[in-house]
């Protein structure tokens, strides 16, 4: 289909590209010098055609987004190069110049839809805002407009969505809402900057198809960032592979697939979870219960006592459950996954099991019950230990990393303290970090090594049990597969169980024993790995295996 | 804002009040010490004491007294003034409606001048302008009210160039312009002191904004930066100000006291100086009383007013 189109756009070759980047340098003025960010760039969009680009985070993608928008921070230092839209040489335009071409004549999509919409302004003001600056349509004419415009995107009832403030709109609405706004004045480029990297996996799908749908509507073109290479062979004819500020590779997006020649192509390609592919441990011979969650439920804004006496109609209405009547078991040493949606209750259930959360029903751990979270000792928190999704928000700033991994072995007496400092060394080179990172700062080292000694400290305890809770989902595709190599390579050394929280349902088909399904806070579906696919599976599991990009290069 | 909110946060104010009543009442009243002699003098007849001490129910017992004390604040009586021989609802009343325009007054230049400076300094971080403000400001917190006042009656109000009145008050109803001459000083005064908090506020609270991937977005849809400033970055940036304000308003209660001094105004500061020197109890417990009611009512108003600013305020 990609050779087809191809063809086709040989006629129009006469056209100018909408966009072409020639020869473009772009550094960074720091307080240690020049850091160069983008070097000698070539990228052709032809027009109607939608080219992507890849890279992991600090490959330079996003500076790219901002060369060609005209928004650099002021340390930006160009050195050299064209950029040019529709053959006009963006460069020489002045900031004023520049303030009618955007969104009017090219426009931009953005990565996170909550924070990318003013919180305060409703959402009709906020597309009818650049009819209104860009057509000189007037108010109300610009209402009509952007209702139109938002019916374009899919929305059922868009009179009503206009109304809404960003908060009372769901993720993939809002996206919506800013899709209709970058196409409202008709532009010729759109940029779309990992447009479905901060939802959820069926949203994410919907967003694809959409766009798909509206570019062929539209004929328009458009430059497409993202850091998933999977993905991005779902929406782009052409590719670019990104990395360190050079473009390492481009082509066809099947033929980068097939035959990726850049060795850095090739390990991206190899990072992307393959479920296929399994790295985990074995699984225990005889299946030993370790937890078990009996009828576990989560009641958060409960009514307040004023509540219930004066309207205690409404004490079912107020607040809601992030979880209820759960049920399930791990065992010992195995691994098991839980997967859902954001506010699917996941994260409710690991901080239930890692006892940071009030709950209803019980517990029952290696024989023991517990019926609240007060009943939780000292002896169970040791034994299970969690690991957090973002280290750099669960590792003390203000602490060196042997600080923060002594804590548990000291808190809990696990060596005598003499042998403290050996053990530290010790456990950092489990995770595979020098034994110098002892003296360092949370700040120095980089997001896979902090996460990496998050980790450390939660096997310092000891544990039976640890609780991942998405500690992949911040890291790049590369260091993620490291870190989940990591987790299982411990998990054979230490017999620990795990009990691991993602919406990546790719990678935790590589790792898992058992996979829960939770889906508004109740468990919908739990089963072996190897019956993911089986008739039987419920119908939002299907439906969660249907829409993500399953990519292994011998497939494609 | 759900109505268990706002009946839980009424409910708060009037258990606020109903502990101050009983705090100046026992202060006021149970200190050890005769108030008929505190007040008669030590050399008073027994006659007239046992007289005084009936006029106040000093006779009763104490709950009593407090008592017949809550019941007349709530009928709207507060008693007598034992100097001014007036009721004390009128003698309070007036100061209070004097010293709420000296406040009021203050306020607003502070807000309507505060809110832009701050924004300005945002708009301007790290340039000289921006350095400017900042130590415009800090000076307006580090001097005490009686220095800026002193400061203020030498330039602005000395004998022999005065271009305002040292001192003094004018109802507005009576004569506009004289209010208008004679509130300059004191609600500068008290305006200098408040400017660098809210404007500090609004700075760092706009800067804040600004970076924010919002006003990227809005930036980048081409919108003029006109708009960008008035219509997304500024609604944004003002309710840590509001929240400040309220707070202010609690200095402003205190700090009027000393201005109203200084510049003989005839508000609630100069009366509760007047009441303390002449034991004048039943005075003394209503301008606290009313005080208190005025900084917990304007904390509530601040909440609601915060609320009504961001749609995603919602307290339950």
């Amino acid at each position: 289909m990609t050779v087809q189109t191809m063809s086709q756009t040989v006629t129009a070759a006469a056209e100018k590209p909408a966009l072409s980047i020639i020869n473009y340098s772009l550094s960074y003025k720091t307080a240690n010098g020049m850091v160069s960010a983008l070097k000698n760039i070539d990228l052709t969009i032809p027009k109607g055609k939608t080219v992507g680009l890849v890279g992991e985070s600090g490959s330079g993608k996003s500076s790219m987004a901002w060369s060609v928008m005209r928004y650099l921070p002021p340390n930006a230092v160009e050195t050299g190069g064209a950029i040019r839209l529709a053959g006009e040489e963006l460069l020489d335009y002045t900031p004023y110049q520049m303030l009618d071409i955007r969104g009017s004549r090219m426009s931009m999509v953005f990565q996170d839809p909550s924070t990318s919409l003013n919180p305060t302004i409703r959402l009709g003001e906020q597309i009818a805002e650049v009819l209104m600056r860009h057509r000189g349509l007037t108010k109300a004419q610009a209402w009509v407009e952007a209702e139109a415009a938002l019916a374009r995107t899919g929305i059922t009832r868009p009179k009503e969505m206009l109304k809404r403030f960003p908060h009372e709109a769901s993720g993939g609405e809002k996206q919506r809402v800013v899709i209709a706004t970058a196409f409202a004045c008709e532009p010729e480029l759109i940029i779309f900057d990992e447009p479905t990297t901060a939802l959820d996996i069926l949203t994410a799908r919907q967003i694809l198809d959409l766009f798909n749908q509206l570019r062929d509507e539209t004929n328009v073109s458009a430059l497409y960032i993202s850091h998933d290479l999977g993905l991005v062979s779902r929406v782009v004819d052409e590719v670019s592979v990104l990395h360190k500020g050079v473009i390492v590779e481009r082509g066809l997006v099947g033929d980068v697939f097939q035959k990726p020649s850049a060795p850095y192509t090739k390990q991206l390609i190899g990072a992307v979870p393959n479920p296929d592919r399994w790295i985990g441990v074995d699984a225990p011979a005889v299946p030993q219960t370790l937890v078990k969650l009996d009828g576990i439920g989560v009641h958060y804004g409960a009514p307040s006592k004023i509540q219930k006496m004066f309207w205690p109609d409404d004490a079912d209405k107020i607040g809601f459950w992030g979880a209820k009547d759960v049920n399930f078991e791990v065992r010992k040493g195995e691994l098991l996954g839980v997967v859902g949606e954001s506010g699917s209750g996941k994260s409710t259930i690991a901080k239930v099991l890692a006892g940071l959360q009030d709950f209803q029903g019980k517990l029952e751990f290696d024989g023991k019950t517990v019926g609240s979270r007060r009943a939780i000792d000292r002896a169970y928190r040791r034994r299970v230990q969690i690991v957090f999704q973002h280290p750099d928000a669960s590792l003390n700033p203000r602490q060196k990393i042997g600080t923060i991994i002594a804590r548990p072995l000291k808190l809990y007496g696990v060596v005598p303290r003499e042998k403290i400092k050996a053990r530290i060394a010790e456990l950092l080179e489990m995770v595979r970090l020098p034994a110098e990172y002892a003296d360092r700062y949370p700040h120095q080292l980089s997001g896979g090594e902090k996460q990496r000694v998050a980790i450390a400290r939660a096997f310092a305890a000891e544990p039976e049990l640890v609780i991942c809770d998405e500690v992949t989902a911040a890291l790049d595709v590369s260091v993620q597969a490291a870190v989940a190599e990591l987790l299982v390579k411990l998990q054979k050394d230490t017999g620990a169980a795990c009990v691991f929280i993602t919406h990546d349902l790719n990678l935790i088909r590589q790792l898992a024993h058992r996979i829960a399904v939770m889906h508004h806070g109740k468990l919908v579906d739990f089963f072996d790995r190897p019956d993911a696919r089986s008739a039987d599976r419920d119908p939002y599991t299907k439906a969660l295996l249907d829409a993500v990009p399953v990519h292994t290069p011998a497939e494609a | 804002m759900t109505r268990a909110y706002l009946i839980r946060r009424l409910l708060a104010v009037f258990l606020v009040l109903a502990i101050v009543t009983f705090a100046v009442f026992a202060i006021t009243t149970m200190l050890p010490g005769n108030a008929a002699i505190m007040i008669l003098g030590e050399y008073a007849t027994p006659d007239a004491v046992a007289a005084l001490e009936k006029q106040l129910h000093l006779d009763q017992p104490w709950y009593t007294q407090y008592l017949t004390w809550v019941a007349g604040i709530l009928h709207g009586d507060l008693g007598t003034s034992l100097r001014l021989s007036l009721p004390v609802t009128q003698v309070v009343g007036e100061a209070f409606a004097n010293s709420a325009m000296l406040a009021l007054t203050a306020l607003v230049v502070v807000t309507i001048t505060a809110i832009p400076l701050g924004a300005l300094a945002a708009i301007k971080r790290g340039t000289a302008m921006d350095l400017a403000l900042g130590l415009f400001s800090y000076l307006g917190t580090c001097l005490p009210e009686f220095v800026t006042a002193t400061l203020l009656l030498v330039f602005f109000a000395a004998p022999n160039h005065g271009l305002f009145p040292a001192g003094g008050f004018v109802a507005p109803w009576e004569n506009l312009a004289g209010f208008g001459a004679h509130v300059v000083l004191p609600a500068a005064t008290l305006g200098l002191v408040l400017m660098a908090h809210i404007a500090r506020q609004v700075r760092s609270e706009m800067s804040e904004v600004l970076s924010s991937d919002y006003i990227r977005a809005a930036r980048l849809k081409g919108l003029t930066e006109r708009r960008v400033i008035r219509r997304h970055a500024l609604p944004n940036s003002l309710a840590p100000a509001v929240a400040v304000i309220s707070l202010d308003i609690g200095y402003l209660l205190g700090g009027i006291i000393v201005v109203e001094e200084i510049f003989a105004w005839p508000g609630l500061g100069r009366l509760l100086i007047y009441a303390l020197e002449n034991r004048d109890l039943p005075v003394i417990q209503a301008v606290t009383l009313l005080l208190a009611a005025v900084y917990a009512l304007s904390n509530l108003l601040s909440d609601i007013v915060i609320a009504l600013l961001d749609p995603r305020v919602r307290y339950a």
